[in-house]
């Protein structure tokens, strides 16, 4: 129970920064009924604007979080996220180039251990009118899901997104070269990450995941992890805008993001993987639509009748988003994957009454309230799963009480009928977390 | 295609020949026209730099710092918007992009740089915060005039006095709005929206206006909230008309990479 050292965190974070607020500061007469304008004086404005910028900007912010698991589970502490971060951005922009950094040091009470992070050092450049081109550490996203991933290959931080951190968390940074075409035809991408970046999967850690060996979800005694093969990654987008529609066409040639395989020891492997897929969004009936596709083919499984190594799939996903009233808006998305050969599979599994189901489908449900002139920002988002039985709802509330401080907190409740499936092997992991940011 | 004009300013000049007439106009439709155009369609395109001050009704006290460029389909019709943050520092690299139809729903994307995600946004109601001030993203882009009923009610020396009523009154929160209107740049220089008791909750005051390349332009304006307290100042400064924005800016290949060149000023 390493609980209490977090909330210690956080009370030192208020004491550090708690004195240099400049909002409290303020007088807070605005004017008089007469003249509305008098009370903004110049100086009001902590950035005046005939300053010209002057060498590097830097900006950021601090952070301290706490989570912790309702249940105790065994290799594991209840803590789930303890930490405390200090963010550092920076940019450089030249006549031809761009460069951004952004950079943070983590102290992370779950593993004891602090640790420095670069989440994006990229120079961008263009080198023709119809290209653009940014190399170096960075974050890439594309596709037309929420929280729903089809033909985004890029890898994602599952772990810090199951523990409460912001949701720009989940997706992880990669070292990749990114080249762009733009003609009045279509649109492309290029992104080639020499050294593949997989997902940061759950590996024992922190949370608990089903464990084939033993029958039972439980976090191992020491950690499960994959070695990462040194190859590359590819992936591309086509894409055009017509008029309001937004089209696309998707592929990647790589590895499973997570390692679902297994060599011939036992051990987690991350098996190959290419794919295709499209996309559509556009506006419809006061909202917006979209319709997303891919087939992964599992290239060293091209039969699907080797246990230990994934299928290959289809995905599909629907979704439909629109303003229910003034400042709530309202998502439903529906989502299916359908597994090839799935007799082989049944075939060969060593357990078939826990193999996967041909059809594995997903609903989601966004709701997301903003109150107080976005101040107080309140979301609910919930994943069921008709086929697997199991849920995960994930219920959040962020308050930015000015431009400096902002207090987020909220669940993460996972539930299901069996023990092995998507959601349901991470019961024991459900948790609440809180997080303290300022902004500098 | 550059046959348009275009915004920079939420409230900018006039795109038709200035001080044709001292005498009075007497055509609601055509003050009402006129005074959009000279609020939102100065010059075929614009940019210019923004920053807000929001106050709170317990005076708490927040900035936003932005730069703006706008272009013109035609006057007074479409207009695409592109706003890029700078401040504070937890929007810094957001950039918002609006294309404003005449006939249809405005297409909005919202990228977000954290996240490297372009988001499309659903929300049609216009009349909502524009990132956490007073301002509704309506007084950003402007409220297009055909939505209301206007009628002139008082012509002053220095002002045309309308009153405008929703034809969708369940679509907007005001029963009814007052604009006083410059006889001589056409720019609304005060509005007041009353609510169901009849009460004013919203007034929007310009403070300056300045002559920017032969378009007057309201440089300062502030929006406050009478009843529950609070306002937005807004001002705007290193505005250019004309500046030759290429169309294709506004699109995703500009939200993800900012073109540095037209967001720096005597970029053009």
């Amino acid at each position: 129970m390493r609980f209490a050292p977090a909330v210690l965190f956080c009370s030192g974070l208020l004491l550090f920064v708690g004195g240099d607020d400049p909002a409290l500061a303020k007088d807070p007469g605005a004017g008089t009924a007469d003249d509305p304008f008098t009370g903004f004086e110049e100086a009001d404005w902590d950035d005046p604007w005939d300053e010209e910028p002057q060498g590097l900007d830097w900006s950021g912010f601090i952070e301290s979080a706490a989570g912790a698991r309702w249940n105790d589970v065994s290799n594991l502490d209840r803590l789930t996220l303890g930490e405390f971060r200090v963010r550092a951005e920076t940019r450089h922009v030249a006549e031809h180039y761009r460069i951004d950094f952004k950079g943070e040091l983590l102290w992370d009470q779950v593993v004891t251990d602090l640790d420095a992070q670069v989440r994006e050092l990229a120079v961008s450049f263009t080198p023709a009118r119809f290209m653009d081109v940014k190399i170096g550490r960075q974050v890439l996203t594309w596709g037309t899901g929420d929280l729903l991933f089809l033909n985004d290959l890029f890898p994602k931080d599952f772990v810090s997104f199951f523990a409460g951190r912001d949701e720009d968390y989940l997706k992880s940074a990669a070292d990749t070269a990114r080249v762009s075409f733009y003609t009045d035809v279509v649109n492309l991408d290029l992104a080639w990450t020499p050294d593949f970046a997989p997902d940061d999967y759950l590996y024992g850690e922190r949370f608990v995941f089903w464990n084939p060996a033993l029958g039972a979800a439980a976090a191992p005694a020491t950690p499960r992890r994959a070695t990462a093969p040194g190859d590359d990654e590819f992936a591309l987008r086509l894409f055009r805008t017509v008029g309001p529609t937004e089209y696309a066409i998707y592929g990647y040639d790589g590895r499973w993001k997570q390692p679902l395989g297994a060599d011939a020891d036992g051990r987690p492997i991350f098996p190959r993987l290419r794919s295709w897929g499209a996309s559509v969004r556009t506006p419809w009936l006061g909202g917006l639509f979209n319709a997303e596709t891919a087939f992964y083919d599992s290239l060293d499984d091209p039969r699907g009748d080797d246990p230990r190594i994934p299928n290959s799939e289809l995905r599909l996903l629907l979704g439909y988003e629109q303003e229910l009233v003034r400042n709530l808006t309202g998502g439903i998305q529906l989502y299916a994957e359908r597994i090839s050969d799935h007799d082989r599979l049944i075939e060969n599994a060593p357990v078939p009454a826990r193999a996967r189901e041909e059809w594995r489908s997903v609903a989601t449900l966004r709701l997301t309230h903003r109150a107080w002139r976005d101040a107080l920002t309140s979301s609910l988002f919930i994943f069921v799963s008709p086929s697997d039985e199991d849920f995960y709802l994930r219920p959040s509330i962020n308050w930015r009480r000015d431009d400096h401080w902002s207090l987020s907190g909220g669940v993460n409740l996972f539930g299901g009928r069996e023990e092995h499936t998507f959601f349901g092997q991470l019961e024991d992991n459900s948790n609440g977390w809180f997080r303290l940011r300022y902004n500098y | 295609m550059n046959t348009g004009k275009w915004i920079v300013t939420l409230f900018a000049g006039i795109a038709l020949p200035l001080g044709a007439s001292s005498e009075a106009l007497t055509e609601v439709d055509e003050i009402v026209e006129r005074a959009n155009l000279a609020a939102y369609y100065s010059g075929e395109d614009g940019r210019s730099e923004a920053r807000m001050m929001i106050e709170d009704s317990q005076g708490r006290r927040q900035l936003r710092q932005f730069t703006v460029l706008r272009r013109n389909e035609e006057p007074g019709g479409d207009q695409d918007y592109m706003v890029f943050f700078s401040r504070p520092s937890d929007v810094r690299g957001t950039v918002f992009l609006v294309a404003k139809h005449m006939d249809r729903d405005d297409d909005r994307w919202l990228y977000l740089p954290g996240l490297d995600l372009v988001r499309r946004i659903s929300a049609s109601d216009k009349r909502t915060s524009f990132v956490g001030s007073h301002f509704y993203y309506e007084d950003v882009s402007g409220r297009n005039p055909a939505l209301d009923e206007h009628r002139l009610v008082e012509t002053t020396d220095a002002h045309y006095v309308l009153e405008s009523t929703p034809r969708d009154p369940a679509a907007v929160e005001f029963v009814r709005y007052v604009t006083r209107v410059d006889r001589e740049t056409f720019l609304p220089m005060k509005t007041e929206y009353y609510d169901g008791q009849d009460r004013v909750y919203r007034v929007m005051e310009v403070a300056q206006v300045e002559d920017v390349q032969g378009y007057p332009t309201a440089t300062r304006s502030l929006i406050s909230m009478p009843l529950e307290g609070g306002s937005t100042l807004m001002e705007f400064r290193s505005i250019e008309y004309d500046v030759g924005l290429p169309e294709d800016i506004f699109s995703e290949r500009y939200l993800r990479q900012p073109p540095t060149r037209w967001l720096q000023r005597d970029g053009g």
